[in-house]
């Protein structure tokens, strides 16, 4: 009888009248098909946007991060408990289909080794990490409680029906075992405690009893839930997943969207109806878990730009009952004030925060687009901006430098000059038209020069590449001057492009060829790296110098390039560069990305501040960047901070060309 | 109210002082590779203009320039920003006529275009700054001019505004019967608004009317009859560097006095 072949247990043992559970379901499905419908039918109202292409891709994202969830391990105490509870459910799930087959198709599945490895040991063990994860989810939001959760009822409600539906069927798979003196009771291991404790406790009597009412119980509770779940944050396991599967598969730098001029009836976004079926999905699939806003650098310095209530904001407008997709919520709540879309540095730091790929970012910006092109209202220090970038080609107003200045000593040919130039470099206003910056785009030219590199620039000929004007919102300015680009870069038939500016990168490489203009575009640490393996440079000076690296945004979450800058660091100094507590894709914004450099920010709350005090805290003697922007931000943060300290701010190129001046220095003396 | 704001388009003052090269023959600016801009004091002025007919919810304003052809870039962006009606008056032979010539082609623009009741200029260009242009058209069209305003509103009586004026000491308010010249300035309330992108491309299908010189009957030889640029040149600054010699702190002094009353009586 013992023969672990034989094992399994009773279906719907103890239970009378389990057709009432069949009859249950119909509705209960019904009403969970209904409540998800009525969502579809929310998404639908917004506008078109391709995201059904590319299966094999999406199916990737959804392996990655609905599956895998890998993006919600970045920070482990939830990790862990929401892999518990995922996981656990799963396994339950699988554990219900089992049941299904065997006991509805008559497929006879569920016994002998497979029942008692799978359907009782690994089931009770993964239900019993399913209690502990959402205990710990409790303990965070009662006890813990993260300034970046939202603490409302629903929450609660959820972690108590799940705690109540895994403990009945613990309950009720005790009180079965212990009532039929299951043999194979010892492999469902929690089932057995209760068991245990129960027995000598209960009467026969009582325990059939118990059974009946925790088994009917257990199903009111999950058949309610089930019902339940599409009208609540639960709703995250479809919406979530749907929205993962629609992430984009671009760069983050390459998620703004392309306006239609001559055809779109209102420019930029303020009201509900303005969004893609896309964008009203996100606001959908967003959990609440908060962590876009625990990573926002304006936030971070106590601004009132928060993505995760911009989200929530926009989701509890769409989804009242009385809602007006036609009305502008511009305005309508702090989060979807005009101060708060102000704030945006662009950095992307939420985008690449959120487990389920919501993009919070370029709503932000559709937001402003609408602000600067309809309203034409925003800070008057952009406005600036924008204007010297209408008639000058560059927003650095009151600059005493042209766009040439800085190759004086240098032999530098222009396109005009050296047509047959193989690499163009792209200086860029930041690297040109600010002094502290000409160093850098100086030490890299002589780089070039050095490693023999056929290169020549635009000089007066370039002009911005609209990236400002775009994170502002001036789409048409950015429009112009990316076509304006695009002909001059045509006409001199340019192929490869190197630049110092990752915004310039990012403009020049991701988003220009939505406007026809593809071009080889690389960063300059991409560049030098690559020269520096070929053989062509080097620089290997072991240096007493501690340095730590700044990821700048536009080359990092943008573009994903983490690696590039900091094998230079390693070369020019002979070390890896000392890394800050936030680094990489977890990187924490200089404050100059989206505009933001254009607009004088209040004393107490200034991102490059902040970042200043992270990059100090390393004890570092130099602060590594690869950005004009950062650069500026950068020095600004650590000269109002390092007191007496020597600290100094320095681009990766010039690091990079002392080390190789050192080096060639110290080879002929 | 029919309001005229003369605009005037002129070399982008924020070029790099590098970039700023002086024809020494023709006596003018060159134009390098920098931009060409609608002058602060005229944006101003358009700006006063266009907050006064918000203010008072009707009102016309024509945007008038004269200039080369391609000043009808500072005209699209006045219709940009919804001025009624735009009028060139092309003078593409002399890119720097002097102000009477100005103020005389203005004047006989001003009285083609007919009803205008207040006419407004910059207090003077960001070029070459001589701040005549506004006073000469007054003189020409024969009504009264209020310089250095801020803005206006209706006055006690019909056909009066009420002009608020700066003075060194701070504030005159004048009343005065329209029409007339005021020449605006900037303050704090009036800095130029931005377009709305619509109506940025729009601005480009808005009629705008080209008048030549003698449509007008002005002749254009007299565009320097009434001035001369006699020379134009870059101020060149020198650094240098002297050490005053002596043996006592009394005697160094001395020498010190002494050097710089040479230097003052050679100046």
């Amino acid at each position: 009888m013992n023969d672990p072949q034989n094992a399994t247990r009773e279906v719907l043992w103890n239970i009378h009248h389990a057709w009432i559970m069949y009859a249950l379901l119909v509705p209960t499905m019904a009403v969970c098909a209904w409540g998800f419908y009525r969502r579809i039918q929310l998404w639908r109202k917004g506008r078109a946007e391709v995201r059904f292409d590319r299966p094999a891709e999406r199916v990737k994202l959804v392996l990655k991060y609905a599956v895998l969830q890998l993006r919600t391990w970045r920070r482990s105490y939830p990790g862990v408990f929401h892999a518990m509870i995922f996981w656990g459910f799963v396994t339950l799930f699988i554990a219900t289909v089992v049941v299904l087959i065997d006991y509805d198709f008559g497929i006879p599945i569920m016994r002998g080794r497979f029942y008692l490895y799978f359907q009782s040991l690994f089931v009770d063990i993964l239900g019993a990490a399913a209690i502990v994860g959402t205990l710990m989810a409790a303990f965070r939001r009662i006890v813990l409680r993260p300034k970046y959760l939202v603490y409302n009822t629903e929450s609660k409600i959820i972690l108590l029906a799940i705690l109540a539906m895994l403990v009945t069927g613990f309950l009720i798979e005790g009180w079965r075992i212990a009532a039929t003196d299951d043999p194979w009771g010892a492999w469902s291991p929690v089932g057995k405690v209760v068991a245990n404790v129960s027995k000598p406790l209960m009467s026969h009597e009582a325990l059939l009893i118990s059974h009946r009412v925790g088994w009917w119980t257990h199903l009111a509770l999950v058949f309610a839930f089930i019902a339940w779940a599409p009208f609540s944050k639960m709703a995250h396991v479809l919406n979530s997943s749907l929205n993962v599967y629609t992430g984009r598969l671009e760069p983050v730098g390459a998620s703004l969207k392309k306006l239609d001029f001559e055809k779109d009836e209102k420019l930029g976004v303020s009201a509900l109806a303005d969004f893609t079926w896309k964008d009203l999905l996100d606001f959908d699939a967003c959990t609440e878990c908060g962590r876009c806003t625990a990573v926002c650098p304006a936030n971070r310095v106590g601004k009132i730009l928060s993505p995760r209530d911009i989200i929530l904001d926009l989701q509890h407008r769409m989804r009242a009952p009385d809602a007006d997709f036609a009305a502008s919520y511009i305005g309508s709540t702090e989060a979807l004030s005009p101060e708060a879309m102000w704030e945006c540095t662009t950095c992307a730091a939420c985008m690449q925060a959120c487990p389920v790929l919501i993009e919070q970012m370029p709503k932000i910006v559709d937001t402003r687009r609408f602000l600067v092109m309809e309203d034409a209202e925003f800070p008057e220090t952009m406005q600036q901006a924008l204007n010297s970038l209408e008639t000058r080609g560059h927003p650095m107003r009151g600059t005493s430098f042209n766009r040439v200045d800085w190759t004086q000593g240098l032999k530098i040919s222009t396109m005009a000059e050296a047509k047959d130039a193989e690499v163009l470099l792209w200086v860029g206003c930041g690297g040109a038209l600010v002094e502290r910056n000409q160093n850098v785009v100086r030490s890299l030219a002589q780089l070039l020069e050095k490693a023999g590199v056929s290169f020549a620039i635009l000089g007066r000929e370039e002009k911005c590449t609209g990236d400002p004007a775009r994170r502002i919102g001036n789409e048409f300015l950015f429009e112009t001057l990316a076509q304006d680009n695009i002909a001059t870069l045509d006409r001199y038939g340019v192929k490869k492009i190197v630049t110092s500016c990752p915004h310039c990168f990012n403009t020049l490489g991701n988003e220009y060829p939505q406007w026809g203009g593809k071009y080889e575009v690389y960063h300059h640490s991409e560049f030098l790296a690559k020269l520096v393996a070929d053989g062509k440079l080097s620089g290997d000076m072991p240096s007493s110098q501690k340095v730590t690296f700044h990821d700048p945004c536009y080359l990092g979450r943008h573009n994903g390039i983490y690696d590039a800058p900091r094998q230079l660091v390693q070369i020019a100094t002979g070390a890896a560069p000392i890394e800050m507590e936030q680094n990489r894709s977890n990187g924490f914004c200089c404050g100059g990305g989206g505009g933001m450099s254009f607009i004088d920010e209040p004393p107490n709350q200034r991102v490059n501040q902040e970042r200043a005090r992270q990059a100090l805290e390393t004890d570092a003697d130099v602060v590594a960047v690869g950005c004009p922007f950062c650069m500026t931000m950068l020095e600004d943060g650590i000269n109002a901070r390092k007191g007496d300290r020597d600290v100094k701010v320095m681009d990766i190129a010039e690091l990079l060309w002392q080390s190789v001046e050192e080096k060639t220095s110290g080879a002929t003396s | 109210m029919k309001i005229a704001v003369c605009l005037k388009q002129i070399l982008d003052p924020e070029v790099p002082a590098r970039d700023f090269k002086v024809d020494a023959a023709k006596r003018e600016a060159e134009q390098g590779g920098a931009n060409l801009v609608t002058n602060i004091f005229c944006e101003n002025a358009l700006e006063t203009a266009l907050q006064i007919r918000d203010a008072a919810g009707s009102g016309e304003i024509v945007a008038l320039s004269v200039g080369p052809a391609g000043a009808e870039d500072v005209l699209r962006k006045a219709l940009a920003l919804r001025a009624d009606q735009a009028v060139l008056v092309v003078n593409d032979a002399d890119t720097n006529p002097d102000p009477l010539f100005v103020a005389k082609t203005l004047a006989a623009a001003i009285k083609k275009i007919g009803g205008v009741d207040v006419v407004m200029v910059g207090r003077e260009a960001g070029d070459w700054g001589a701040g005549q242009t506004g006073g000469l058209l007054a003189e020409e069209l024969a009504i009264p001019c209020i310089s250095f305003a801020e803005g206006f509103e209706p006055g006690a009586t019909p056909g009066t505004i009420k002009v608020k004026r700066q003075t060194d000491a701070g504030f005159e308010v004048i009343e005065a019967p329209t029409p007339l010249v005021l020449t605006i300035t900037n303050h704090d309330k009036n800095v130029p608004r931005i377009p709305k992108t619509r109506d940025v491309m729009q601005s480009y299908r808005k009629p705008l009317e080209k008048w030549t010189l003698s449509d007008l009957g002005v002749d254009g030889s007299t565009s320097h009859a009434y001035s001369q640029v006699a020379e134009l040149f870059i101020p060149k600054k020198e650094t240098k560097c002297e050490f005053i010699e002596g043996d006592t702190v009394e005697a160094k002094i001395d020498a010190l006095a002494k050097r710089i009353g040479d230097i003052l009586r050679a100046m």
